[in-house]
């Protein structure tokens, strides 16, 4: 059974008075657990193909199902709630809420969104930033940490939900070398770990040498799909 | 962590244009809730004066009397039959702490070298001080006693007279007076007080007994030209002044079938009245302006809080905070600085009223020293608080449902 399946998807932004195509009859099936990974030039219609996965953003035509929900007719409501039950965001900026220490950026999905109560919060929070490798560093507010270390605690934000699928857009673009390799290992852990489906949109060969299926995206439509052993 | 905690945090962001905000809001609640303080204990304190030492709560008169009082006509007493009628009326009431008939009539002065004229208003000691406690406490010279304030054969003269007839308690003086019809008499009268100037610098206003004033104006009857009458309950003085009203016009002269009596209150006829409004007037207009103060001061805040804070607010969408929480948040920005600003106002104002309370301010008004204790406006505060909450909530709101209608996906791509 597909976690994510995508039947004639087709995106058409109106830029000024232009209408850029961005993603043109795409079809495409996600299994459970994988580690995808989405590459191509710029413009080629990556980002707006993780918009569509993430429900933040939708088909002009075609259907996108998750989780066996047909995410295009949802409301503005219920994609944020499906969002916060499903779907774990990296981003490549980190995107941390900077009043918020470590901890309570970990916690906020779970207060704000899920509701869940204090003492698993707690436990759940804690355990995220373990293995994130953030613990001790659970006080600090974003701003007095690393790159590396505020994609860690992004990636223990995006987990700690418990989602179906992490999608993370350019994860490694704002790290050094050393940093990446670490934060992809780390992903490529907790998906070990948690059997999670990880979903990038990545110009980095790191991050596509982990990948177990690569597509190639040019001009909006599929031109190629690997799987590694 | 919750909303409040987030909001506050936010708020904090931004210090320095947090407390340039917080500031002119409390600036703003400073400035309603002193000049409330301040305005309505003056205004209690100064028709206390007038109704408390000279004017009572409400007066009643024969119709017509009150548009040509200037001349103190002796022609308008009202008519014996219906004096009991009301005084009957008065007794009955249970709203009426006491009432007071006076005739009042304009007379001459003299020292024996020197003569003024003076307006009179000739009382019955007792009961005049019943209606007008306050009197005896504006008696400079003199007994302030009830039962030796003013007996028959004395008066009582303002200060300015006083001065400048060279007149004090024990000094002998002539009362002339016209009466009703139109025989000039006197009377020799003892000063037993000197008053303050009860109306005003350039009043001139005596007191004598009512016996005297009888035996000077030559009168067969009771011929009374005012009842001053005093409330128990000054706050219900529309109401029974209304009601009195209301029973007073069912008296009518037979032949012309109108009214034969009027009533007016305080505010009818006294000047300061207008002073009285004038004061209320410039509270509302300070209270107008807070609300343009808070108005402002939030929306801008708000304003340039959503806007600074775009992309954080698609990556707090994106990770499933639904758009009414996201409303949540940013009114709960505004509502905070509004109310914790206002709070501060309340605080500076009210330990400030406080101290004026115990200091108290000394203000003159015409030859009047008052001595202001400022209470504090318990409606003023609730009002102000109230309402910079309101307008906090409006100021937020535009802001905050732009923020929460905002698409995610847009709100990501902002830089």
């Amino acid at each position: 059974m597909s976690l994510v399946k995508m039947e004639n998807v087709t995106k058409t932004y109106q830029a000024g008075a232009v209408e850029v195509h961005a993603l043109k009859g795409i079809n495409l099936s996600i299994e459970e657990g994988k580690f995808i990974s989405f590459i191509g030039p710029s413009g080629s219609g990556k980002t707006t193909l993780l918009n569509l996965l993430g429900c933040i953003d939708k088909p002009t035509i075609g259907t996108l199902t998750i989780a066996n929900v047909q995410t295009n007719t949802m409301s503005r409501n219920t994609a944020a709630k499906f969002r916060g039950n499903n779907i774990g965001f990296i981003f490549q900026n980190f995107n941390l809420i900077p009043v918020l220490t470590v901890y309570e950026n970990v916690e906020y999905p779970l207060v704000i969104v899920q509701k869940v109560p204090k003492a698993e919060r707690i436990q759940r929070v804690l355990r995220m930033l373990e293995s994130v490798g953030m613990l001790d560093q659970k006080d600090r507010f974003p701003n007095q940490l690393s790159g590396g270390q505020k994609q860690r605690v992004a990636i223990a934000r995006a987990m700690v939900t418990e989602p179906k699928i992490v999608l993370a857009d350019e994860p490694t673009a704002n790290l050094d070398h050393e940093t990446a390799y670490k934060i992809i290992h780390l992903m490529r852990e907790i998906k070990d770990n948690f059997h999670t489906t990880f979903i990038f949109a990545t110009h980095d060969p790191r991050v596509v040498g982990e990948a177990e299926i690569i597509y190639e995206i040019e001009d909006g439509i599929i031109i190629n799909k690997k799987e590694s052993n | 962590m919750n909303i409040i905690i987030i909001a506050l945090r936010n708020l904090l962001r931004h210090k320095r244009r947090t407390a340039l905000t917080a500031s002119l809001i409390a600036l703003g609640v400073l400035i309603v809730i002193l000049f409330g303080g301040i305005g309505n204990s003056f205004k209690k304190e100064v028709v206390g004066i007038l109704t408390n030492s000279s004017m009572g709560d409400l007066q009643i008169h024969r119709m017509g009397y009150v548009s040509s009082i200037d001349n103190l006509p002796l022609n308008m007493y009202i008519p014996e039959q219906a004096l009991v009628k009301v005084e009957g009326l008065l007794n009955e009431n249970p709203d009426v702490a006491a009432y007071s008939e006076r005739i009042r009539f304009g007379g001459m002065l003299s020292n024996f070298s020197q003569t003024t004229n003076m307006r009179f208003t000739a009382i019955i000691p007792e009961k005049e001080i019943a209606t007008c406690p306050g009197l005896p406490s504006r008696i400079k010279e003199g007994s302030p006693d009830a039962s030796s304030f003013l007996k028959p054969g004395q008066i009582v003269i303002p200060e300015n007279i006083a001065t400048a007839m060279q007149l004090k308690v024990g000094s002998d003086v002539v009362l002339i007076a016209t009466n009703k019809d139109g025989s000039v008499n006197g009377l020799n009268l003892t000063i037993a007080g000197v008053s303050e100037n009860l109306q005003g610098p350039g009043g001139k206003d005596g007191y004598i007994h009512i016996e005297d004033a009888t035996t000077l104006l030559r009168m067969e009857g009771r011929e009374i030209s005012e009842i001053a009458v005093k409330l128990k309950d000054f706050n219900r003085l529309d109401t029974v002044a209304a009601s009195l009203s209301e029973t007073l016009s069912q008296m009518k002269n037979q032949k012309s079938g109108k009214p034969i009596l009027e009533l007016h209150t305080w505010e009818q006829l006294s000047p300061f009245s207008s002073i009285a409004k004038l004061i209320s007037i410039l509270l509302i207009t300070v209270r107008i302006v807070l609300m343009f103060i808070v108005i402002v001061s939030v929306m801008n805040v708000m304003i340039m809080s959503v806007y600074e804070r775009i992309g954080e607010i698609g990556t707090i969408a994106a990770i499933g905070t639904i758009p009414s929480k996201i409303l949540a948040l940013f009114l709960t920005e505004g509502v905070i600085l509004g109310v914790a600003s206002a709070l501060l106002g309340v605080l500076v104002s009210v330990g400030t009223l406080l101290v004026m309370s115990v200091i108290k301010l000394p203000i003159a008004f015409g030859r009047m020293e008052l001595q202001i204790a400022p209470q504090i406006p318990t409606f003023e505060v609730l009002l102000a608080l109230v309402s910079v909450l309101v307008v906090s909530i409006l100021a937020s709101l535009e802001p905050a449902i732009k923020a929460a209608r905002m698409e995610p996906v847009d709100a990501l791509r902002h830089v």
